[in-house]
């Protein structure tokens, strides 16, 4: 067990410095124009962007320049062009928001998902399974910000049953927070119910073939707690892996989209501001956050998940 | 060759006793088979034709363009006139407010603030968001195909570097990657040694979606070219002295066409998604040029009032990618029944 | 249905119901207003752009103004009235209004006594001197204005380490500033955010937009995360102004305000319709606005503002150096088209000054469209370069202008590529020299004092071309203009022929299409419900006046 984790955490650490090699190039190397001027801020003349060309190395290797680069970010100085402010600051700032929406959307799409799924697998071929695959269609093909701005329209304006826009802190009035919030956990959790249906769906099809499946109906059990206990509890598997990596990606930066539709500060809309002020720190920040994020808490998830699988738990030999 | 997938052997037959009247057996090719069985599948056929409507109308956008709407996408007409039931109305009245749909051949769906076309900015619009979807797919599958060739064939260290690469790009969320890019790119365009693309040319977010969703096709094509690998008919080349790159090109990539096929399919329906959240964002297609993701933005600013600006080009794209999925899904059905391909999300 | 399936529809029903009793809770409306009453309450306001610096000496946009005009106080100050009224100059810090001597070149004024500011800090005669001097170190738009003081200059190039022109005796409060020629705009600059002191503590050559200084206005700066949010308090120190003597300095009637960006201007209108948000600093968009105009009437109306809408062209790179080019670009506008794009609230005009500006006289270089005149100039200059880049800010109604300003440029011929900027860093961007590629673009110019100086100097005079910070987009730089410019200002407005002289300048600088102007906004109130209206009044200079706000 030891041996897997530390394995992992090796792997992992490989891959983020991967991720900011990567991250480094995006920013600093392919683009075609002087990245002094814009980090000498919104009121730089000549003289101070010379001063900020050598400050930073620029004449320097590569290899200096992003090592530069990494100090910065993880010592927490870096700085945004535009406002000066400190981009780690602003990250933590718009975390709260995010993870609000996060894990509210996450919430209302697994519940929603088991039960689309679960319905679908085991009345499959017939009308309920047809309906809920092409509502489960439907809800994969959209775009989430359409999405977004139809609610907005039909449930704020049409009839006015939410606020518009903007985050209420959940220690400021709990009850405001989650109304709030109710759009966007609707809109966000639309997309991945629809996928989560299905991949339950197929699972939950493919165990049902299963022999110990038919084992335990050939001892007796009734066909409901066959479908729950033996059937559900063993199709969630996949599932739980692929809501690690999802959950990652939207707390990371695909709650982008919801949360500039609906005005939440979090962390994806002060990315989603960096756009229009051709800001490079602040979507630095962002995605180095957002893919550590994702790989970290995929760590976690592949190790706690191992830690639950006795054949790994009990010894390497017995999972090569 | 025989395919490892395929469901009928055709036996040989031994030589019958003259005289005897023989019914002949007809050999099917499992493409034959596929086919029979995507041809069963109706729901799949109808929505594979509405693609090809959609994808149709758009290549008639300057059919439409020139000879029903007299305009083109970015035209501004703010102040002109056009003749409704024997009246000239304004196109945008003199408060700013833009003529709404109706049953003419100009400004069918309406006008935009700008006095622009909706109709034609509409199929326009869906001639970039289509070639976009489809040529960063196509680049996406090459790409793939290459690399999960690569590593699945070779193994040792070619696929653990390729591989490790793939997990990185992997690891970040892919919006936040194209944001990335398309901003940084979007100051100073890309020079790629030959040649150098312009800030908002629309091939930046073409290689730039193309890239991002490489690895989500490459890792399943290289667990099947693993799996192929140990296949007897692979052994059988090499003992035959066949060089690697055609034993690749020969043996190993006809049996993960189908694969190819599907994934293809689907990638073009999440590149269209994914380029549309570009262009929302101001990330990808660059205004005033149109293309189903900025008019939904520019929509947006008006969506109380005019909210079908809003609705149709998102309409459009729920419409497409729908019939992308359930065409895909039905091509899937059709070539591997046993559903082994799963396209990972 | 079996029971697991009543189990699930039952507890799908409870979720969704139990969401709906939370979203219907708590829907009164988003400040936690203390009551009534003609002092108190928290205000929330919302603007599409955030103030691009919250620093008194850097700030130079519409609404960076609004916000620090009760903030910080400068030795003198407008009157807080509306229209007119509103544009006199009053004793703001200093005791009296500044006694000239003869020859218009010293300026005496005396700092009021015992003030302080809100963090406690005595405020000092040096403070003053110390904010020119930020105007000069921090590379601020506004010092094109100060530079008649006698020193500035050196100062600004280094070869002196102090102002030579001002002298300041802290012990007794008197300020003595002495001019290198007659200067008929000096009070009104005086009364601008620019020349507000601030204490020592402040960076001299920073933005101070993270750490602002301390307030000398009824409100201070609690809190700024720029360009999400910040907060306005009651200054507690006020009263030391007010005691001091500071009469013509209006008092808060609000303890709070709090001040929020929203990209989205429809989501605001909505947001005042629902009282969710008291105040927006941006008018309704063109397809809200008759919506708004009839429906809510009893707290909305329309307000009168001088300024002046523009193209700003490059006047020295090609292709806009050419005359024929400029001169081709007004004539292919159509400033009734851009009147749509504003919902109607645009008065048509091609010239530099608006009108309400002393010296504006109309005149009619330019008759409307005619693209063929356009078409024929621009084949008669037949530029070479046609890869022109179009800039204009990301609020909804500049980037439906950026986007015809593109097509009529593509109409001409040009290659033309759009960049759409966001509002907060707009103005800085194309204001920096750095910036490449700044062909042509949005412009816009609200009056900051009532004098057609204003208009003319920071956006047209060829020394105003600075590094960064820079109003003269257009690079114009015409040296017998520039004379003409700085020989009206030695004298005083009221001086015979002087206004004719400036319509004469306006005229002048039409004649080389230094920019393509196509009209002047109007601009409007919209409150909450819960706001009283007829208290709060919009500043011909500073946008809505926020120590007018109060609640019913």
């Amino acid at each position: 067990m030891l041996r897997f984790v530390a394995r992992r955490l090796t792997g992992m650490i490989a891959v983020l410095f991967a991720i900011s090699v990567i991250v480094f190039l995006i920013f600093n190397v392919i683009p075609n124009s002087n990245p002094a001027i814009r980090i000498a801020g919104k009121n730089a003349n000549p003289e101070l962007i010379a001063r900020v060309s050598a400050d930073l190395g620029l004449d320097q290797p590569l290899w200096v320049q992003y090592l530069t680069l990494m100090k910065k970010i993880f010592t927490g100085t870096l700085t945004s062009y535009a406002s000066a402010q400190n981009v780690t600051d602003q990250i933590w700032r718009g975390l709260p928001a995010t993870l609000s929406l996060t894990i509210g959307a996450a919430v209302l799409w697994m519940v929603l998902a088991v039960v689309f799924g679960y319905l679908s697998a085991i009345h499959s071929g017939r009308f309920t399974d047809r309906a809920l695959t092409i509502l489960s269609l439907v809800g994969i093909s959209m775009p989430v910000f359409w999405l977004a701005a139809i609610l907005l329209y039909f449930f704020t304006f049409k009839v006015q049953l939410f606020p518009t826009s903007s985050y209420v802190p959940l220690t400021t009035d709990p009850l405001r927070w989650a109304s709030h919030l109710i759009l966007p956990w609707l809109t966000l959790a639309v997309l991945y119910v629809g996928f989560y249906s299905r991949v339950l769906r197929s699972n939950m099809l493919d165990v049902m073939n299963e022999d110990y499946v038919r084992t335990a109906r050939a001892k007796g059990l009734p066909e409901r707690q066959v479908r729950i206990r033996h059937v559900l509890r063993n199709s969630m598997i996949p599932i739980v892996t692929l809501f690690g990596l999802d959950f990652g990606a939207v707390v990371g930066g695909g709650a982008i989209l919801t949360e500039t539709v609906f005005n939440i500060n979090g962390v994806g809309l002060y990315a989603g501001r960096a756009i229009g002020s051709l800001d490079l720190p602040p979507l630095v920040g962002v995605t180095i956050f957002g893919a550590f994020f994702i790989v970290f808490f995929n760590t976690v998830v592949d190790i706690l998940y191992a830690f639950l699988d006795p054949r790994i738990r009990l010894g390497e030999a017995a999972a090569a | 060759m025989a395919a490892p997938f395929s469901e009928v052997e055709v036996a040989d037959e031994p030589p019958l006793p003259t005289g005897v009247p023989l019914a002949t057996i007809q050999g099917r090719s499992p493409w034959y088979l596929a086919g029979l069985r995507l041809r069963r599948n109706k729901v799949a056929l109808a929505f594979g034709g509405l693609f090809i409507v959609i994808v149709l109308l758009c290549l008639a956008a300057p059919l439409w363009a020139d000879h029903v709407a007299h305009t083109t996408p970015d035209a501004n007409h703010i102040t002109d006139t056009i003749d409704v039931g024997g009246t000239q109305v304004d196109i945008v009245s003199p408060d700013g407010t833009p003529i709404g749909p109706g049953l003419r051949g100009q400004y069918l769906l309406g006008a935009d603030q700008n006095g622009r076309d909706v109709m034609v900015r509409l199929l326009y619009g869906g001639r970039t968001s289509l070639f976009i979807g489809v040529v960063s797919a196509a680049i996406t599958t090459i790409v793939a195909v290459v690399v999960g060739l690569l590593c699945g064939y070779y193994r040792g260290w070619i696929d653990a570097i390729l591989s490790r690469v793939m997990d990185v790009v992997w690891a970040f969320p892919v919006l936040l990657l194209g944001i990335a890019l398309g901003t940084a790119l979007a100051v100073g365009g890309l020079s790629l040694g030959f040649t150098t693309l312009a800030g908002d040319s629309v091939w930046i977010p073409i290689l730039i979606i193309g890239l991002v969703y490489v690895p989500y096709m490459a890792r399943p094509i290289r667990g099947e070219v693993l799996a192929l690998r140990e296949k007897e008919f692979v052994e059988a080349a090499v003992a035959q002295g066949k060089g690697s790159v055609r034993i690749m090109i020969t043996e190993l990539l006809p049996n993960v066409v189908s694969t190819i096929i599907v994934f293809f399919t689907l990638n073009i329906a999440n590149d269209m998604l994914l380029e549309s959240a570009l262009s929302f964002l101001g990330a990808g297609v660059r205004p005033p040029s149109a293309s189903w993701g900025t008019m939904i933005a520019d929509g947006y600013q008006t969506i109380y009032t005019a909210p079908h600006l809003t609705i149709i080009p998102g309409l459009m794209i729920v419409l497409t990618v729908l019939s992308l999925n359930v065409f895909g899904d039905g091509l899937r059905d059709a070539l591997d029944p046993r559903a082994k391909i799963r396209l990972e999300h | 249905m079996s029971k697991f399936h009543k189990a699930v529809t039952a507890s799908v029903v409870a979720a969704l119901t139990a969401f709906g009793v939370a979203a219907c809770g708590g829907d009164t409306g988003d400040s936690a207003s203390s009551g009534g009453g003609t002092g108190g309450g928290d205000v929330n306001v919302t603007m599409t752009s955030f103030p691009d610096y919250v620093d008194p000496q850097l700030s130079y946009t519409v609404e960076g103004w609004e916000t620090l005009y009760n903030v910080y106080t400068p030795l003198l100050t407008y009157k807080h009235a509306k229209g007119e009224d509103g544009t006199k100059v009053v004793p703001g810090l200093a005791e009296a209004m500044p006694t000239v001597s003869p020859d218009g070149k010293t300026y005496k004024l005396k700092l009021r006594s015992n003030m302080k500011y809100s963090d406690g800090t005595p405020i000092k005669a040096s403070d003053f001197t110390y904010a020119i001097q930020r105007l000069f170190k921090a590379n601020s738009g506004g010092s094109v204005f100060y530079e008649t003081i006698a020193g500035a200059k050196e100062y600004a190039g280094g070869t002196a380490n102090t102002i030579s022109g001002i002298v300041t005796d802290d012990a007794t409060g008197d300020i003595t500033i002495t001019l290198t020629e007659p200067n008929g705009t000096f009070d009104s600059i005086l009364g601008l955010t620019f020349a507000a002191p601030v204490p020592p503590s402040t960076p001299l050559d920073k933005d101070a937009t993270n750490n602002p200084p301390p307030s000398s206005g009824p409100f201070m700066i609690s809190n700024v995360q720029a360009p999400q949010t910040m907060t306005l308090e009651r200054n507690p120190n006020f009263k030391t102004v007010k005691d001091a003597g500071a009469t013509e300095v209006a008092d808060a009637n609000v303890d709070k305000i709090t001040i929020t960006q929203n990209k989205s201007n429809t989501a605001q209108v909505t947001d005042i319709e629902q009282n969710r948000v008291d105040y927006m600093s941006d008018p309704p968009d063109a397809d809200r606005l008759a919506e708004v105009k009839s429906r809510f009437a009893d707290r909305f109306r329309m307000e009168e503002s001088i300024n002046t809408y523009y193209f700003w062209m490059n006047n020295q790179k090609a292709p806009f150096n050419d005359l024929r080019v400029r001169q081709a670009v007004n004539y292919a506008i159509d400033p009734e088209a851009l009147n749509r794009v504003f919902g109607g609230r645009l008065h048509p005009s091609q010239q530099i000054l608006p009108p309400g500006m002393p010296g504006y006289q109309e005149f009619k270089l330019y008759p409307g469209q005619d693209m063929n005149k356009a078409k024929q100039l621009i084949a008669e200059a037949n530029p070479a370069d046609r890869d022109i880049t179009v800039w204009t800010d990301d609020e909804p109604d500049r980037k439906r202008i950026g986007e015809y300003y593109h097509d009529v440029l593509s109409q001409l011929g040009f290659n033309a590529t759009l960049k759409v900027i966001s509002g907060d860093v707009y103005w800085a961007t194309i204001g920096n020299q750095s910036t490449p590629d700044l062909d042509t673009g949005f412009g816009d110019w609200f009056q900051d004092f009532p004098h057609p100086d204003d208009f003319f100097r920071p956006l047209l005079n060829g020394a105003s071309i600075l590094p960064t910070n820079g109003n003269n987009y257009s690079r114009a730089n015409y040296p017998e203009l520039d004379a003409k410019m700085n020989e009206l200002r030695t004298k005083q407005l009221e001086d015979p022929g002087v206004k004719d002289q400036y319509a004469a300048l306006d005229k002048a600088y039409m004649e080389q299409a230094a920019w393509a102007p196509y009209g002047n906004e109007q601009y409007t109130t919209f409150l909450s419900e819960r706001m009283d209206f007829d208290k709060s009044y919009r500043h011909l200079l500073f946008s809505q006046d926020f120590s007018s706000f109060a609640i019913k």
